[in-house]
This record gives structure tokens, C-alpha cells and sequence, in this order.
């Protein structure tokens, strides 16, 4: 039967992509947002989709909550089509975006976000004994009379969360929910997510990010996505896995010539990757054993620049994606920005 | 997680989505005023031109009336139409879209939401301008003009929301269109004259606009003398026809756009 | 002093081709066709319905045509300027919320509110000309591009232009005080309707109002204009004053709008800066 995922079963997944795709035509180009995505997604997971931006993130988000149709491939969700069968779907599932800013400035919290409710059938006392529970919990109750106009951006972001959550949606997809938030803000948002699928040991949580360690801490299982394309996934510890072979090292020098590239030319390197805090340069380095270090440390002598610390450490999800697409999330980043 | 009727997400759409129109009523009071003046000063110089022309009592009062009925056709452009693209521009239309509800439901709403205002409006055009211009109306066919004034009303927040899928495509243009169809459509329907002196084609043209023929209908009902364009009888079924066509195509549309949005990827796009 | 008029020329040129850049995006054909024409020829065609359906077109009549199709071609100058400026200004603040920059740059303020209206006022001279053509060729006006009155033509409406955008800078600063303000520019360029003459003669008005009207430069200078375009052949409004004393009436109200501008002006721009109107958050 179309529509339905071949595992429709109890425990058939909570998301299924098989070889999906997306491609956007304008007059001027073609972009491919989205190429070969093939995932399974179980009941109860909290998936991460971990990626640079333009990665895809959103576009796969948007295909799942029947935004956007696929332009090959096929996808479900709580084993409905998302693309015959969205009518059903739109019942089970809600979708928050970081920094959204849908809604009526002239509303206030509880008022906009009993209008959502309705969309969805709610009854409203019901919406409104939810929604109350919901604000507490995270911390909003103070706000719940004010104009929506009147919210901060972290404040805004979480009652966009409540949203979501209100309407127990069978699977939330959450795209950059914590992006630009303070880290308060974002503990918060993390801990609540955490606290609603406890709820409900059926619930799926689908979640983009570019924080590797939001995903690290708080997902099941993770996929990286680059340039539309998965290129690894499972769980964390599976992920940083695949660099448990390697030696990772930080290299902490005080300012200098640039290094990078001299550094990822050594032999036995495997990958390098360079940010600047606080005026240190702290380099992450992938080695193949413990007798290139002193290779890495003649090269560091060799440029005139002093080693002011150096650790070695466990393997965390950063050096995975490092290793995988050959540069660090944060060059992308600031490439990105700086443009 | 339960799954209500579509029925019963469809009215408490509508009535949710009229609330926060309610709501932006008490909320900025000094608007109402404005809101209020707006369509009276437009008619009030309208009658003041038939004046300076001299012409008979009764021309006054199809201005009157046709000021009346602007009130509405305005809810509908303004409110209903371009609303819609402009909950697009903040993302909140992609909200309405992923829920279980559907776009007919949400701009319901939104007419119905505005409804108070615009009736009141309607209604101070209607009493002041007749009280201070002295007009009488024909009682006899009173009950029978609020009939066609009902039908002509249903038609035109069903036209409402068939222009309101076509604005969706249109983001900021949306805008334009609306006020393209403002001046034009209030000189084609014959808001201040008797659309009878656009002669026939040009009249039987504007008629697409179902305030032509309402109004005209209502205007031989109440004001007897009125160059008949055609009988009211056959003006009123035209009307009755137009409500159910308006709501089909407008069903049509919105369910074509809604297809061609999410495979164009317009939809997710923000301001273009 | 020579520098700061230099500079302050400079920074009017550069709101001007600001606005007009602006506007540019709406005078693309499809915009212009809905703006400048549609919108003005639509106005005089309901006029002119009107006009035959009471009058049968009677020879008698048509000096009272003329008065109302120049009337509205001219009412274009006080749309645009008055209240797609308005607008223009309110989505500087509430969509793109670049106003606050424009208000801390270095010109001043109202000069480049000025600039933004001249473009206004520029491009509204289109639909002006356009509704002046369609009045001569499709409604007969007897209107000689040749035989018109250009020097009282040209010194009625510079003198409209400065009360105008006295009018419409002025405006805009108060409208500012509004978070849903959008809509109103319009609903002003309604209300002068009332009392520029420009569909009926403002002794129609009850009288208070008329009172009013003969205070406003609107009546004046749209009187002018159709003499200047149609001596004796157009309905007078002021049939007792000779242009002279027209053009003296309409000098001494711009510069009592001129007046009563500036000080509002003053009074609402303190105020926007007391309330931090200029970046406040509005509803747009
Ligand atoms: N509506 C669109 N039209 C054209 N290109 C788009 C559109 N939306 C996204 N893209 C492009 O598709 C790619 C993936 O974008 P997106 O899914 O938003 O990535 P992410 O959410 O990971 O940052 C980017 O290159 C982006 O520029
Ligand atoms: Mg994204």
C-alpha cells in the first residue's frame, strides 16, 4: 500500500528516509540541498542531524513536517508518506524553529499560544491547563500575561518549545532550537526537551544543530550531514569511535606565524583543526600514534612559536566531524560569516 | 495524542483566528476611530459632488449605500486577502500549514474577526449618512434587501478567499493587487452611481465582483427609481450562484497552491 | 555657513534619489500601470459617471467636468505625497528598521524627509499628466497643451509643493508616535480631500468646515491650476477673486502651514526622542 512504510509495526521507526532528496531550481541555478538521505529513526530516539550551515538541516526538516515536497526519494513519518499521506500526518507531529518569529505582536504568551491549540483540535481548557503546566516548567509564568512584543529572544524562543510540546505530537522536529540563546536559555530548552520524552518512552525527537556538543550531551543518535549528504551516523560514542584509534591532542601557542597548514603537512597527522580563544591559539590535532607528537612538536620549534600547553585527551564528537569532512565545523562557520 | 474531527479543528480555527482580530479592536481603540472616519469622509465627499452637481435626493443615497458596502469589500481586500501574505512573511503561515487545519478555516476567520468592525462601520456610514441627508428608503423591500445583502455577502468573502490564494503567491506584490482592485472595482461595480450607466457590457463585466449586482439588487429593493440594470430577481439568483463557484474555485486554488508551494519550496521562503 | 548649505543641498539630493530608488521597485510597469494610472484614471472615471448621469453631458454643464477631472489629476501630487510618503516612512522604521540610521546620520533629519518627498512628489506628476491626456482625448475637455497658463501653473504648484511636504514631514513625525500607524497617511489624504476643493467646491462644505477649508493652500492652488489650464472655460470656485488675489491667498496659507508645521514638527520630534520613537519596535 502507498504510504505506508513496509515496517508498519508496533515498533516500526518513528522516521524513515530512504535515498531522499532535494533539489532547488531557480532561473538562475540549481542547488542540491538534500542527496541520498537514507535514515531510520526509532520510537523514543532523540536524533541529532549535526551539520555546517547550508548543510541541508533544514531542508530534510521541512520535508518531514510536509513543508516541502522531496524531489526523489521517499520518507515517512510515524509510518505515514509525507507525501500522500500529509493530510494524517499534520495530526502527529510540530515543528519549532530557532529564532522564529511567527505569531500576533499584539497577543500575549498564553493568548498566541492558545491559538495554536486550536489549530489542532484542542480543547481549551485543556490548552490552557497544558499551556500553564508548560510555562512553568520552563520558567515563562511570570511572562504569561505580557505581549508577545515584550519577550526577549530566549523567552520567545521557549514559548515557541511550549508550541511544540503542547500538542503531544507523536514526533517533534526541533531545527536549531537553541541557536543564538545564552547558555541559561539554552540549558533550559535542553532539559526541558529531555524532560518531555521522559513523559512518554514512545515519543521522537528530531533535532538539528551545529553545536557538537548539544548533540553530543543530548542525543541518542546522530547523524552528520555535509553539503546534503549523510555522511556518518549512530550513536556519539560510536561516532567519536571511529577516532579511537587516533591520538588526540590540543596544542595550546601563544599568538604567531599561521601554522595550520604546516601542521596537517606532517606526517602521521590526520587531521588539524585551529580556533583562537582569549588571545591562545588552540589547535586539535588527530595523530596516528604517539611517536608523531614529536614530529608535531619540531615543526611547532621550527616556526618560532612557543607551546604554552599541551594535553591529550578523549576523542569528542568535534574531532569525528574533523576527521570526516576534513575541516572543523567553526571554519565553515566563520567562512560562512565572513562573507 | 488525540485526533480530533476535521470539522471540530475547522470551527475552533475560525475562532481562533478571529480572536486576535477582536482582541486588536479593544486593543487600540484610537484605530476604530480612524477606521471609522475613513469610509464616512470618502462618502461624504461623494455625496458632496452630487450635491455640487445638484442632483436628486436619491443619487445621495446610493452613495450612502454604496458606502456601506466599500466598508465590506475593503474587509475583504484588506483584511482577508493580504492578511494572508503577510502571515507568510513572519512564518506563521508556515505554522497554519504544518497543523491539521486548513487555510479556508484560518481566513474565515480572520473575515469573521473583523466582521464587528466592519458592520459597525457599515452600519454608522449607513444611519448617519441617511439621517443627515435626509434619505428615505422604501420599508417594503427592506426584508428582502438584508436577504441579498446577506447572499452578496457570502459571495464576496467567498471571492475573498479566492483572491486570498492568489495573493499567497504573490508575497509583497499582494499589496499591489489590492489596491489595484480598489479605485477600478469601486468605479466598475457602481459603488456611487448606477452601475446601469456603465452600460451593459462593462456592467455585466464588473458583475464578476458579486458587490455589483448585490448592491444594485438592494439599491432597487430600498430605493425605488433606480435605473434598472437587470430585475432583482434574476440579479439575486446570479449572486446565490456566485456564492458556492467562489468557494469551489477558491478550494481548488488554495489546494493548488498549497501543492505548488511545498514543490517549488515557495512556501519556506521569507521575504523574497 | 557656505559649507553647511552645500552639504545640506548634497544630503537633500541623496534622499531624493533614495526615495526615488525606492519607489523605483514600484514603478516597475505592472506597479506603475496599478499606481499611476489604474488607481487616478479609475477616480476620474467615477467622477465622470457621475457627472453624466445627473447633467446628461449638457453643453452648459462641462465647465463643471473640467473642474473635476483637473481636480483629481492634480489630488495625485497630495496621494503620493502625502500619503504614500507616510507609509514609505512607517516601513522605513517598522519593516526594515533602518530609520533610527537615516536619523543619526549626520543631514538632517527633515531635509532628508524633504528629499524623500520631492521623489514623491516627482513621480506623481505621471499620473497627473495621464489623467490631464485621458480628460482631454476621452472626455473631451477642451485642454490646448499650448494656450496653458505655464508661469501661474508652475508658481501655484511649487508653492502647494512646499506646503505639502510641510504638511506631510510633519505628518509622518507624528505618526511615528503609533506602533499600527500604516493606514493612517491614507486616511489623512483622505480627510484633505475634504477640504482641497478638489471634487466640489468647499462652500458645499457644512459650514465650520468650510471655515477651514478656506484656510488650507489646497483650494487656492487647485483653483489655480485650472485656471491656469482652462481660463473661462472651467467652473470657479472663487469667482469674485482675480488670480492675483488667488495667488496672494494661496501665499499667506503655506505660510501659515509652513508655520504651524515647523512648530509641530519641533513638539513631536522631542517627543519621538523623549519615547524613543524612531527605533521603536511597531507593528508593521
Ligand atoms: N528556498 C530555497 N531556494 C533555493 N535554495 C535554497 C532554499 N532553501 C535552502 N536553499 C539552499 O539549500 C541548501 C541547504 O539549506 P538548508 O536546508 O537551509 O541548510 P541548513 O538548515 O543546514 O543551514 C543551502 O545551500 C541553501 O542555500
Ligand atoms: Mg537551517
Amino acid at each position: 500500500m502507498a504510504g505506508t512504510s513496509p515496517s508498519s509495526n508496533s515498533s516500526r521507526p518513528a522516521v524513515e528516509t530512504r535515498q531522499l532528496g532535494r533539489v532547488y531550481k531557480s532561473r538562475k541555478d540549481v542547488v542540491v540541498a538534500l542527496q541520498g538521505v537514507d535514515l531510520s529513526v526509532n520510537q523514543g530516539e532523540l536524533f541529532g542531524v549535526l551539520g555546517p550551515n547550508g548543510a541541508g538541516k533544514t531542508t530534510l526538516i521541512k520535508i518531514l513536517v510536509t513543508l516541502l515536497l522531496p524531489s526523489s526519494g521517499q520518507a515517512w513519518v510515524d509510518g505515514l508518506d509525507v507525501v500522500t499521506d500529509y493530510r494524517a500526518l499534520r495530526h502527529r507531529i510540530s515543528m519549532v524553529s530557532g529564532g522564529e518569529n511567527a505569531g500576533y505582536g499584539l497577543l500575549r504568551v498564553r493568548e498566541q499560544l492558545w491559538l495554536f491549540s486550536q489549530l489542532y483540535g484542542m480543547s481549551s481548557s485543556a490548552a490552557r491547563s497544558r499551556i500553564d503546566e508548560l510555562l512553568e516548567r520552563l520558567g515563562l509564568a511570570e511572562v504569561a500575561n505580557r505581549k508577545i512584543t515584550g519577550l526577549s529572544s530566549g523567552m520567545r524562543q521557549k514559548m515557541s518549545l511550549v508550541r511544540g510540546l503542547m500538542t503531544d505530537p507523536r514526533v517533534i522536529f526541533l531545527d536549531e532550537p537553541t541557536v543564538a540563546l545564552d547558555v541559561g536559555a539554552a540549558r533550559d530548552v535542553r532539559t526541558e526537551v529531555r524532560r518531555w520524552m521522559r513523559e512518554d518512552p514512545t515519543r521522537t525527537v528530531i533535532l538539528t544543530t551545529h553545536y557538537m556538543q548539544e548533540a553530543d550531551e543530548l542525543c541518542d543518535r546522530v547523524a552528520i550531514v555535509n553539503r546534503g549528504e549523510v555522511i556518518a551516523h549512530g550513536t556519539p560514542q560510536a561516532l567519536k569511535q571511529q577516532v579511537d584509534e587516533d591520538v588526540i591532542v590540543d596544542l595550546q601557542l601563544e599568538p604567531g606565524r599561521p601554522l595550520l597548514d604546516a601542521l596537517r603537512a606532517v606526517e602521521g597527522v590526520g587531521a588539524a583543526s585551529a580556533r583562537e580563544e582569549d588571545g591562545i591559539d588552540r589547535f586539535s590535532l588527530l595523530l596516528a600514534d604517539d611517536a608523531v607528537l614529536p614530529r608535531v612538536l619540531s615543526t611547532v620549534e621550527g616556526s618560532g612559536r612557543r607551546v604554552t600547553g599541551l594535553i591529550r585527551r578523549q576523542p569528542t564528537l568535534e574531532d569525528a566531524f574533523v576527521k570526516l569532512v576534513g575541516r572543523s565545523l567553526h571554519e565553515e562557520d566563520s567562512a560562512e560569516n565572513g562573507a | 495524542m488525540t485526533q480530533y474531527s476535521p470539522l471540530r479543528i475547522f470551527f475552533k480555527t475560525v475562532v481562533a483566528r478571529a480572536y486576535p482580530r477582536v482582541i486588536a479592536t479593544w486593543r487600540q481603540v484610537a484605530w476604530i476611530f480612524f477606521d471609522m472616519a475613513f469610509p464616512i469622509v470618502g462618502s461624504l465627499a461623494m455625496v458632496l459632488v452630487y450635491q455640487g452637481l445638484h442632483a436628486p435626493r436619491q443619487y445621495l443615497g446610493f452613495v450612502v449605500m454604496g458606502g456601506a458596502m466599500l466598508a465590506f469589500w475593503q474587509n475583504v481586500l484588506w483584511s482577508m486577502a493580504t492578511q494572508f501574505s503577510w502571515d507568510r512573511g513572519n512564518g506563521t503561515l508556515e505554522l497554519y500549514t504544518i497543523a491539521p487545519t486548513t487555510f479556508e478555516a484560518v481566513l474565515l476567520g480572520m473575515a469573521v474577526g473583523s466582521m464587528i468592525t466592519t458592520t459597525i462601520r457599515a452600519g454608522v456610514i449607513l444611519v448617519a449618512g441617511s439621517l443627515l441627508f435626509g434619505i428615505s428608503y422604501a420599508s417594503g423591500g427592506a426584508l428582502a434587501a438584508i436577504g441579498v445583502f446577506l447572499l452578496t455577502l457570502a459571495a464576496l468573502y467567498c471571492l475573498g478567499m479566492l483572491l486570498a490564494s492568489l495573493f499567497l503567491f504573490y508575497g509583497r506584490e499582494a499589496w499591489h493587487l489590492a489596491t489595484a482592485l480598489q479605485e477600478p472595482v469601486n468605479f466598475l461595480s457602481g459603488l456611487y452611481f448606477p452601475v446601469r450607466a456603465l452600460g451593459s457590457y462593462v456592467a455585466g463585466g464588473a458583475s464578476l465582483v458579486p458587490m455589483t449586482l448585490g448592491l444594485d439588487a438592494m439599491r432597487q429593493l430600498l430605493l425605488p427609481g433606480t435605473p434598472v440594470f437587470i430585475p432583482v430577481g434574476l440579479e439575486t439568483t446570479i449572486v446565490a450562484i456566485q456564492v458556492p463557484l467562489y468557494a469551489v474555485l477558491a478550494g481548488v486554488a488554495l489546494r493548488f497552491l498549497e501543492t505548488r508551494a511545498r514543490s517549488e519550496g515557495k512556501l519556506v521562503t521569507r521575504w523574497e | 555657513m557656505g559649507v553647511a548649505i552645500a552639504r545640506g543641498w548634497q544630503g537633500y539630493w541623496a534622499a531624493v534619489r533614495l526615495g526615488w530608488a525606492i519607489s523605483s521597485n514600484w514603478t516597475r510597469p505592472l506597479l506603475f500601470i496599478v499606481y499611476s494610472v489604474l488607481r487616478p484614471i479609475s477616480m476620474a472615471l467615477i467622477l465622470a459617471v457621475m457627472y453624466a448621469v445627473i447633467t446628461h453631458n449638457s453643453a452648459a454643464a462641462r465647465p463643471y467636468l473640467a473642474f473635476l477631472i483637473i481636480g483629481t489629476a492634480f489630488w495625485s501630487f497630495i496621494q503620493e505625497g502625502v500619503s504614500e510618503f507616510a507609509t514609505g516612512i512607517l516601513e522605513d522604521r517598522g519593516r526594515y528598521h533602518v530609520l533610527k540610521y537615516t536619523y543619526l546620520a549626520p543631514l538632517d533629519f527633515p531635509i532628508f524627509l524633504v528629499g524623500r518627498a520631492t521623489s514623491k512628489l516627482a513621480s506623481a506628476s505621471a499620473s497627473v499628466v495621464i489623467v490631464l491626456v485621458v480628460g482631454t482625448f476621452a472626455l473631451g475637455l477642451p485642454i490646448n497643451a499650448l494656450a496653458i497658463d505655464y508661469p501661474l501653473l508652475v508658481v501655484a504648484c511649487l508653492l502647494a509643493f512646499v506646503a505639502i511636504m510641510a504638511f506631510s514631514v510633519t505628518l509622518s513625525m507624528v505618526l511615528l508616535a503609533g506602533r499600527d500607524s500604516h493606514g493612517y497617511g491614507e486616511i489623512m489624504a483622505q480627510f484633505l480631500y475634504l477640504f482641497s476643493g478638489a471634487i466640489f467646491p468647499i462652500s458645499l462644505l457644512p459650514g465650520p468646515l468650510a471655515w477651514l477649508a478656506a484656510l488650507s493652500p489646497l483650494g487656492y492652488w487647485l483653483e489655480l491650476c485650472r485656471r491656469a489650464i482652462l481660463h473661462g472655460r472651467v467652473y470657479e470656485m472663487f469667482p469674485q477673486l482675480s488670480d492675483g488675489e488667488v495667488l496672494g491667498r494661496l501665499v499667506l496659507a503655506v505660510a501659515g502651514t509652513l508655520v504651524l508645521g515647523y512648530f509641530t514638527y519641533l513638539i513631536s520630534d522631542r517627543m519621538a526622542r523623549r519615547r524613543g520613537y524612531i527605533d521603536m519596535e511597531s507593528n508593521w
